[in-house]
């Protein structure tokens, strides 16, 4: 029966094969194909709803100002509601049209389908950036550094910066592996020296009010609060703080409190949830954001522009998150081309890891170059810190890379 | 002591704004014996007509407000009149269904707006300094939250025990066959009943709404949050909707403000109130206020 | 004895014994038997692409938890909404196992079929806890009591380490007589295992309602006190309702543990539980074929949604929320449509085809 069966599998994707190989002959160019799996409606959509757009748009672009000569990418995206059950269909769905790049979104799908990623070895870039994403898989890549790093190179900033005794700190996270995922980590940073105190971690859940939390902060001394959430939650605890007004207006100020957050906790949508109460919050990512206009921004701008995207897609920095991945995907077809490869997950994967050193490469919309290799998986290693001003993300400083992360590893 | 005093006025806000939400379910269920899984979409949707009245059609907030909640009546109204009239009499699965039925087609009508998938916030039309009175603090955003809440509520009672559609609205709750004897149109009750919950809806979602900012995820999760409220209170009393809701204000404030990091436990205040339901439903099931007309096996 | 062993066009029964029968009439059996082997054979003369083969493996899962749905709600009356947390309690007993023993232990790949068994019994006392309020609640009451569970079960498994809080915990592969199980055969195998439950249970529950035990389900729904009087005791019966539908969604749990190599508590939740009464629902509740019908019905009206979606994106990209909204809303819709239209469900309609073509080409 199983032996069989197989071999009508392996007909099977014989005939397609012909046949999509005569179709390539008919178009000219070579078609690569991509696919995307990730939450447009159902929870969190409100950050991959841009993330998508981003994907998109950058493909098109890739295809429309012909980036890879004749050959272009067909990059399929996929609905998945934030359910990992869709997601393994939708990837299942991907294999079988032979795509040679996957892009995947959550942590919870990320991990479910580690396996699969392995057995079928093919290159991935989700866009949860969970340190255990990469725990025992060689064929996940983090776009940027992972959120353990992130808070990591948060509580470095405040040690760096703090003035006085040792800095009491506190972390608001997200009920999940996604929230509780980089406790642990800066635990560990501060164990290997890190001076800070960790007094408190603080989980949080569909609150009304954190009056009660952030009182019970107040009086235990702390000073800093680590963030490592989405925005919604984030938004009411700052806005709480900000009528108990013990929100710091400098960095580190006496008797109030200084708040900090990893990638998902910041961007826009915060500014849009918690109003003026977002002022001074300091946001790490590893992303330009268009508040910070360069190079970068404009190009993202152009291209929202281009494909009649709004205002609020534009200028999300989750439509740059979009972008990037897809610039990378991009960037590793275009090398293996050059060389003369022929496109597979394999050749893929081996440009992947070999983007490192002088092979680095430094996407637009990112503060610091993509570097891979067998060890190193994480693709943008330098943090940039934003503070809100005015209603704005701000730039503070230059981009930081964590010292800690590379010890407690 | 001023951080127990503290937790006790932030349980009693975010409970009188748990009451506000359950005041809909409770109005619902007081006349047509409908549990409605579909209240928290309808706060959703009316946190979002709100804004959209705002902010696109800059119409001052006092006046939006009031607008939305005429809307979102119209709106419950007319699900009232399209999907459950035709359900009276069907057994309570049936109707239960119907309201999940309905949550998930009013999902799917938010996602066709910005609202589905984007963030937004109300703009500031109240002072942003808090009110402090010997260290105990409350914004003006809730502090109005919870008057209108009070007025609401208020306004409900009386309405309730006072006028003529009240009394009616009452009877049908007691027995439909006798209201309709003595020349009470049992439908239009039912309808009205519906399209005044869709109206302390969106009094709710517009609070809810300036508290956390406008989430769809966030909001939408208030119509099963307040279960556990209803339940304590009893399913078709107003006063207890009130009572239930400040008292689980208040548990979920002291469980975050003393359980919540010292035992090892976390976010407790989000799974203590279905805990309680639990013990609740298995000794007094009827609630606090409820009438006693459960059956026992 | 009836004249005719093949047809019959109505109800001739003399002994209380030919009533009892699984099937009325040979050519019933016949039919039955042909659709059953068709359904163990078209694997091996037909090779789906593998997507479509987890669907169709998703639609028997369902199929499994649906059945024990059915048996509390439709058949005993007791409304659950928490049904997803029964099945979560499944692939949890399979998926703590695999946490405690490592993935590919011996007994997750060659005791699996125990594995499985484990996860029913392990619904079924759940089952049977989470039920004690129906002792004393019903209705609404009821509902609410299971919604908490729903609440509750999510809580724990988020909260605990040991559940990985929430996270995947992975299961892996197994081992059948003729080797190991792999990629390309994982999902053949797997809708193999689950039809073979589905014939097991399904006949299982066919049997039931031919003994007291069964009957007793819906005497109680029908009316408790009069049950009561006959001898039945109405809150064990429920109780045992309970536990009879966690075993079966303990069952399911476990298959969709090994499908999925893992267990994640994004398939358990409220949304599940939900999508499951919608499922009943419209396939029929009340009956046995109409669990058969509910899952595939919305599987596969959730998969035509997709592509349709799919297919108005690629004339209208920039309005991709009118495409992707469509899923929730028409889900809702047929929910609502059937409700107030068919609520006795596709089911009914198949009884409307059996009978018109059981008298055919006489009407009557």
């Amino acid at each position: 029966m199983k032996g069989r069966n197989t071999g009508w599998i392996r007909l099977l994707l014989t005939i397609t094969l012909i046949i999509g190989m005569s179709s390539y002959a008919n178009a000219g160019g070579k078609v690569y194909k991509v696919g995307l799996s990730l939450a447009i409606t159902g929870p969190t959509s409100d950050a991959g709803n841009p993330y998508a757009k981003g994907v998109e748009d950058y493909f098109r672009f890739v295809n429309d100002t012909k980036l890879l000569g004749e050959d272009t990418i067909d990059c399929t995206i996929k609905d998945d509601q934030y359910q990992t059950d869709v997601t393994k269909r939708n990837f299942e769905d991907f294999l079988d049209q032979g795509i040679v790049f996957y892009l995947n979104y959550s942590t919870g799908s990320t991990l479910a389908l580690k396996k699969d990623f392995d057995e079928v070895q093919i290159p991935v870039l989700p866009a949860s950036f969970h340190a255990g994403n990469v725990e025992d898989s060689k064929y996940i890549f983090l776009p940027i550094a992972s959120y353990s790093e992130q808070a990591v190179s948060l509580a470095e900033y405040v040690v760096k910066n703090h003035k006085g005794d040792k800095p009491k700190a506190a972390m608001f996270i997200h009920p999940s592996a996604f929230g509780r995922g980089p406790v642990s980590d800066v635990e560990k940073a501060v164990a290997a020296g890190l001076a800070m105190e960790i007094v408190e971690v603080v989980e949080h859940g569909n609150d009304l009010d954190n009056t009660a939390m952030l009182q019970r902060l107040m009086s235990k001394g702390v000073q800093y609060v680590i963030c490592q959430t989405i925005q919604s939650p984030v938004a009411t605890m700052l806005k709480d703080a900000s009528r108990l007004s013990i929100i710091a207006k400098t960095f580190g100020e006496n008797g109030k409190i200084t708040f900090l957050g990893a990638h998902y906790t910041g961007g826009n949508d915060l500014i849009d949830l918690a109003g003026n109460a977002a002022e001074n919050f300091l946001w790490t990512t590893s992303y330009t954001i268009t508040s910070e206009p360069g190079p970068g921004t404009d190009a993202q701008l152009e291209l929202a522009k281009k494909y009649g995207r709004d205002e609020k897609a534009a200028n999300s920095h989750n439509y740059a998150n979009g972008i990037m991945v897809a610039q990378v995907t991009t960037e590793v077809i275009r090398r293996a081309k050059e060389k003369g490869l022929e496109i597979s997950r394999k050749t893929l994967y081996d440009e992947l890891n070999a983007m490192n050193g002088d092979n680095s490469y430094q996407p637009p919309t990112t503060v610091g170059p993509v570097t891979y290799s067998l060890t190193d998986r994480a693709g943008v290693d330098s943090l940039q810190i934003y503070s809100v001003q005015q209603g704005k993300f701000r730039k503070i400083g230059e981009p930081i890379t964590s010292e800690y992360m590379k010890k407690i590893k | 002591m001023s951080y127990f005093f503290q937790i006790v006025v932030s349980g009693v806000v975010v409970g009188s704004i748990y009451a506000l939400a359950a005041l809909g379910l409770v109005l619902v269920y007081k006349s047509s014996r409908v549990a409605n899984f579909a209240h928290g979409q309808i706060i959703a949707s009316g946190a979002f007509i709100t804004y959209a009245l705002t902010v696109w059609a800059s119409i001052p907030i006092y006046i939006s407000f009031f607008i939305s909640m005429l809307i979102t009546f119209l709106l419950a109204w007319s699900v009232e009149r399209i999907f459950l009239r035709r359900l009276i009499g069907e057994p309570i699965i049936s109707v239960i269904m119907v309201t999940i039925g309905l949550a998930s087609i009013l999902d799917g009508l938010i996602y066709l707006t910005p609202f589905g998938t984007k963030n937004f916030s109300f703009p500031l039309f109240l002072p942003a300094e808090p009110i402090s009175i010997y260290g105990v603090s409350i914004s003006w955003t809730q502090l109005v939250g919870v008057i209108i809440t009070v007025v609401l509520i208020g306004g409900f009672s009386w309405f309730f025990k006072k006028s003529t559609v009240g009394i009616s609205m009452r009877a049908v709750s007691d027995d439909q066959f006798a209201s309709m004897s003595v020349g009470i149109s049992v439908p239009s009750v039912f309808g009205l009943a519906w399209a005044t919950a869709g109206l302390s809806a969106a009094a709710a979602g517009g609070i809810i709404g300036n508290i956390t900012g406008l989430n769809f995820d966030t909001l939408h999760a208030f119509g099963v949050v307040v279960f556990p409220v209803v339940i304590l209170g009893g399913l078709d009393s107003i006063l207890g909707a009130v009572v239930a809701g400040i008292i689980m204000g208040l548990i979920q404030q002291f469980a975050g403000g003393y359980l919540d990091g010292n035992f090892g436990l976390n976010g407790t205040g989000e799974v203590l109130p279905y805990i309680i339901l639990l013990i609740i439903l298995l000794i007094k099931p009827h609630g606090l206020f409820g009438i006693h007309e459960i059956e026992r096996v | 004895m009836a004249a005719n062993r093949w047809l019959a066009t109505g109800n001739f029964f003399i002994t209380y014994k030919e009533e009892q029968r699984t099937f009325l009439t040979s050519l019933d059996r016949l039919i039955f038997s042909i659709f059953l082997s068709a359904l163990f054979i078209w694997p091996i003369f037909f090779s789906l692409s593998r997507p479509y083969m987890l669907v169709i493996n998703n639609i028997l899962i369902a199929v499994i938890a649906v059945l024990g749905l059915n048996l509390v709600t439709g058949f005993a009356g007791l409304i659950s909404i928490g049904h997803a947390a029964f099945v979560g309690v499944g692939a949890y007993t399979v998926a703590s196992f695999s946490r405690v023993l490592g993935d590919s232990h011996f007994l997750i790949t060659h005791m699996w079929p125990l594995l499985i068994l484990a996860g029913g019994t392990a619904g079924a006392i759940t089952g049977a806890i989470v039920g004690l309020p129906s002792l004393r609640l019903k209705h609404l009451y009821l509902a609410i009591a299971t919604l908490s569970f729903q609440m509750i079960f999510e809580w724990v498994i988020k909260f605990m380490t040991f559940f990985n809080q929430g996270q995947t915990i992975s299961v892996g592969r197994v081992t059948w007589f003729t080797g190991d199980i792999g990629r390309n055969d994982h999902y053949t195998f797997w809708y193999y295992v689950a039809l073979v439950l589905i014939v097991l249970l399904g006949f299982g529950i066919r049997n039931l309602f031919k003994t007291r035990y069964g009957r007793a389900l819906v005497a109680v729904r029908d009316n408790d006190r009069a049950a009561d009087a006959m001898g039945m005791h109405p809150g064990f019966t429920k109780v045992y309702a309970f536990a009879l539908s966690g075993f079966f969604a303990g069952v399911a749990g476990a298959v969709h543990a090994f499908l999925y190599k893992g267990a994640g508590i994004e398939s358990f939740t409220l949304h599940h539980s939900i999508t499951y009464l919608a499922m009943a629902i419209v396939g029929g509740l009340g009956t046995i074929n109409g669990s058969f019908w509910g899952p595939a019905a919305i599987e596969i009206l959730n998969l035509q949604v997709e592509k349709f979606s799919e297919y108005a994106a690629n004339y209208l990209p920039s309005a991709m929320n009118l495409a992707t909204a469509l899923r929730p809303f028409t889900f809702g819709l047929v929910i609502v449509l059937f409700l107030m239209f068919e609520p006795r469900g596709i089911a009914n309609w198949w009884r409307i085809v059996k009978s018109y073509t059981k008298t055919w080409p006489f009407r009557y």
